[in-house]
């Protein structure tokens, strides 16, 4: 029975990974065409995606951009809604907090093709920094949630404590509230950065075709065929990924984040 | 108890701000809120006020209130003289596909989260570091991956021509049954375009999700329950069937809902994998707002369809969970 | 500077009354103890004296100062906590040195008064530890040089001890009483255990349901109780409830002979502790038939539960004192000495 389960655990995880080896393995071609076993395998396309081909380059600094800008700013809107929540849990509270998540919870596409129209009468469709915004606004669910976490893990008689001893609010705030939910909001921002770095739907709305991240780079290069040089970005992404939630895993509680029962081990 | 909590809670707050903050505050949750309408609620209405416009051929689209895409949407432009239903075909297709691969998600995604739950608490965390990992890689990438393990110049099918299974299975009789069901071409077999490879790369898309979902609810399962039913003589099958699975019956089938809802929205995997015939309402968003047709207005509706849908399906599934939590 | 004073002081949570009005002076330099089981309002009552909870109506006064209206920070009462409440982000003298640090005080000298709190708390050099590195006991001592530090006028602790073993309980009792005595301070200590009560407190508050049912000194608590619940909380007792007529109670047909006035006919609540029951020959009133059901030898004390015509009665006998030898089974005869007896008013319908 132990065996059977490790078995099909096994046989998921080699499923996860296979299209990701097959990428990755890609990556390795010198040719044009992607090829897997890779043919003369070689490291230039690395190169490529990193220094040399503008398209990439530029795409990759978008996205970069576009993920860093959308992780701070979704965490600067998130802390003072879950802040709310917690601190009073009113009812207006409670329904922003429900607004803020409401993005994230329909079809992307949806929101994508709102957001298009709304940018096309704002005035930044096109521009990188309404893609900022977007992402922000679709991905903020995510620190509203982990930020949230944090919060209730706080122990209130903490809180009672630190005032006994003579702290105000704001004191409170900066030497209880503040450190111990730090874990949790930068989790919330990594949450959002990664997901950012990796959406499409939504920035594919919202740029208008006027600048590129690696995702759209990569999808506009869908019907030309594949190069080895987008396995590069597929390979890069994923690093990303892991190094980012390998620190979630270490320095912030994971299984606590994903809703463990925090009693057992 | 919970009453007193409460009680302490408000007593802070109350004895909270005794700066003049009290000011300050008010006007920064006023721009709160108001940011959260303009950016999270505004888009949905925008959506909704333009698929009652107007498309003005070849100058794009003009405000208005006419239920033509609406009818389009139903019965085709042409009604009542000529009836087709060929949006509402496309909207059965995201029903379709996002159906069956949330339910092969949630279903193969069960036995593993319940594996993964029984682990030490760092192996969980580097299963979760791979599975969150593989959650955040984007559509484009998977469907890359995939698009080459099942095109028919590599991957798979070359695999299967050169280990000489596509002749085993020629030699076998079962080759004929692929080619019934849409997998083989007369020389070898295929899987693109086909449902298999849609659904698949789908199911792939969200099973992480499904991990993810379900692994509150299954992590939460006191182990002392099953421990219990097991002394009273229940094997290891009976205490899945009559201890696990009804503690886990409603996040079960939360999770299908939700990646269901999901699904609903995919557009990358369908394009590359899915017969044309086959396409999904997300495909004609996609065309209608940013395509070859330009006609927003009838993007939008279909949006909204589309919206309305997931909302039913969402609040069936409410429904269907206050009843049978009821009971 | 006088003691702390609470004058008609009560508290309600929407229509649940937490604490009744209620009226407490704790003397300057004392220990006070509130007694109660569980949701008797004692928890609260601290609350409020800490600033925690605003009084629905009364007020409390430290000294000439009226102090209803003043939050808890300033306030500034040291408080233990039930779960000590000590910062997990920070170490053992950054946690001491708190109310010292976010009051203006320089590092340096905040964290050398910390050392040295810690010092009295016999934890010197423990200093740069992380919360989680310490042991219960060890945690519990950080949290009283913490509430300390401030060098509060009034100390105040929540059930300290419950997060502790019962060894370490009984010695830390001990350990903070003593240091209470040296600084002089006046303490207040939330407690559901009398033994706690009794080992540390100056007087004990004795509360149920919101209400305060005694305010006495330890022993007056034990041995005069004010009514039954008091009775029944404090120690053990053997209860029977009866009718009083002429110098007697009569208790289903039995009657028990007793010193004290009532009314004719009135209803009341008899008891007894279990080592004031003899089981002995000595002529006497009040001797009761019963048979023994179960014996019990604590070591230090040995038990004897009775079924009698009165009901069930638990006679205790403290080892070295010359006490029957019964097993169970065995016929007998209890002696419940009028001098004895506790008789208490009771309520008809209870």
């Amino acid at each position: 029975m132990r065996f059977l389960g490790a078995l099909y655990m096994g046989l998921a995880a080699l499923v996860l990974s296979l299209p990701i080896v097959v990428v990755c393995g890609a990556a390795l071609n010198s040719g044009r065409s992607m090829f897997f076993p890779p043919r003369e395998p070689t490291m230039r396309r690395f190169g490529e995606f990193f220094v040399s081909e503008p398209v990439w380059t530029t795409a990759l600094w978008n996205s970069v951009l576009v993920a860093v800008g959308a992780a701070t700013l979704a965490v600067l809107l998130a802390w003072p809604i879950a802040y709310w929540l917690w601190s009073t849990g009113t009812r207006l509270s409670k329904v922003l907090a429900g607004l803020g998540s409401l993005p994230f919870a329909v079809p992307p596409i949806v929101f994508g093709v709102g957001l298009g129209f709304f940018w096309a009468f704002a005035g930044g469709l096109g521009a990188l920094w309404a893609g900022v915004i977007s992402h922000a606004i679709l991905l903020m669910a995510l620190p509203l949630v982990t930020i949230s976490i944090g919060l209730q893990s706080i122990d209130r008689a903490h809180l009672d404590a630190a005032a006994t001893m003579g702290a105000t609010e704001r004191m409170i705030f900066r030497t209880v509230v503040l450190p111990q939910t730090l874990p949790y909001t930068i989790s919330g921002f990594f949450f959002v950065l990664v997901l950012s770095f990796n959406e499409f739907t939504v920035i594919f709305f919202v740029s208008a075709s006027s600048y590129a991240t690696v995702t759209l780079q990569i999808f506009n290069s869908l019907r030309n065929g594949y190069t080895p040089t987008m396995a590069v970005a597929a390979i890069t992404f994923l690093a990303v990924s892991v190094l980012v939630f390998s620190a979630v895993a270490r320095w912030g509680d994971l299984p606590r984040l994903m809703g463990a029962d925090q009693s057992r081990k | 108890m919970s009453l007193t909590d409460d009680m302490h809670a408000q007593g802070r707050s109350a004895a909270a701000a005794p700066d003049g903050s009290a000011m300050l505050r008010r006007v920064g949750l006023f721009v709160l809120s108001a940011i959260i309408f303009i950016f999270c609620v505004l888009p949905f209405g925008l959506v909704l006020a333009i698929s009652f416009g107007r498309k003005i051929d070849g100058a794009g689209w003009v405000w208005d209130f006419t239920l033509e895409n609406y009818q389009r949407f139903f019965v085709g432009v042409l009604w009542p003289d000529e009836v087709t239903f060929l949006y509402l075909q496309q909207l059965g297709y995201s029903f379709y596909f996002a159906i069956i691969a949330s339910l092969v998600a949630v279903l193969t995604a069960l036995p593993f989260t319940l594996l993964l739950t029984r682990l030490g608490r760092s192996a969980q965390a580097l299963w979760l570091v791979f599975i969150m990992a593989s959650l955040s890689l984007s559509e484009v990438f998977i469907v890359m991956g995939w698009d080459i393990l099942l095109s028919n110049n590599s991957g798979l099918p070359k695999l299967f021509k050169e280990t000489g299974l596509t002749q085993w299975l020629k030699d076998t009789g079962y080759f004929q049954t692929l080619r019934d069901w849409g997998l083989a071409n007369p020389r070898n077999v295929k899987f693109k375009t086909s449902d298999f490879a849609t659904i698949l790369t789908m199911s792939y898309l969200v099973w992480p999700y499904a991990v993810i979902l379900l692994y509150p609810a299954l992590s939460r399962i006191d182990p002392a329950l099953a421990e219990a039913a097991r002394t009273m003589g229940a094997g290891r099958w009976t205490v899945t069937r009559t201890v696990t699975l009804p503690a886990i019956r409603l996040p079960l089938f939360g999770t299908t809902l939700l990646l269901f809802v999901f699904l609903l929205g995919t557009y990358v995997t369908v394009t590359v994998f899915a017969a044309p015939n086959k396409h999904t309402t997300a495909v004609a968003i996609y065309t209608n707002i940013r395509g070859a047709n330009l006609n927003a207005p009838f993007g939008a509706a279909q949006a909204v369809m589309l919206l309305v849908a997931a909302g039913v399906c969402l609040y069936l599934g409410h429904l269907f969970n206050r009843r049978s939590e009821a009971r | 500077m006088d003691g702390l004073v609470l004058k008609g002081v009560s508290k309600s949570f929407g229509n649940t009354r937490a604490v009744e009005p209620t009226d407490l002076t704790f003397a300057r330099g004392e220990l006070t103890a509130l007694l109660g089981p569980s949701g008797c309002g004692k928890t609260t009552l601290l609350r409020m004296i800490a600033g925690l909870e605003e009084p629905t109506r009364g007020t409390i006064r430290l000294g000439d100062t009226d102090i209803t209206a003043l939050p808890a920070h300033r306030r500034k009462f040291g408080m233990v906590f039930q779960s000590f409440a000590l910062f997990p982000h920070y170490s053992v003298r950054e946690n001491v040195a708190y109310s010292l640090t976010i009051g203006g005080m320089a590092r340096a000298r905040a964290h050398e008064k910390a050392d040295a709190l810690l010092e009295t708390v016999q934890l010197g050099g423990f200093g740069d530890r992380r919360i989680g590195e310490l042991s219960g006991g060890q945690r519990q001592r950080v949290a009283i040089a913490r509430a300390l530090a401030q060098e509060p006028q009034v100390f105040l602790l929540d059930e300290p001890m419950s997060a502790l073993d019962a060894k370490l309980r009984e010695e830390m009792q001990v350990e903070l009483r003593l240091l209470q005595q040296r600084l002089g301070i006046t303490t207040i200590v939330v407690t559901h255990d009398q033994r706690e009560a009794m080992t540390m407190a100056d007087k004990i508050v004795v509360m149920s349901n919101g209400r305060v049912e005694q305010i006495a000194q330890p022993q007056e608590v034990y041995h005069r109780p004010a009514n039954a619940f008091v009775a029944d909380f404090i120690g053990k007792a053997n209860f029977f409830d009866g009718t009083y007529r002429d110098g007697a109670v009569q208790v289903g047909g039995v009657q028990l002979r007793a010193s004290a006035q009532f009314r004719s006919g009135s209803p009341v609540r008899v008891a007894i502790r279990p080592e004031r029951a003899c089981i002995d020959d000595d002529p006497g009133d009040n001797r009761i038939a019963a048979r023994v059901m179960f014996v019990r030898d604590l070591g230090p004390l040995r038990e004897y539960h009775l079924q009698s015509d009165i009901g069930p009665i638990i006679v205790e006998y403290a080892a070295g004192e010359t006490g029957p030898t019964l097993a169970t089974g065995d016929e007998t005869t209890v002696r419940l000495p009028p001098d004895a007896l506790q008789i208490f008013p009771r309520a008809e319908a209870a």
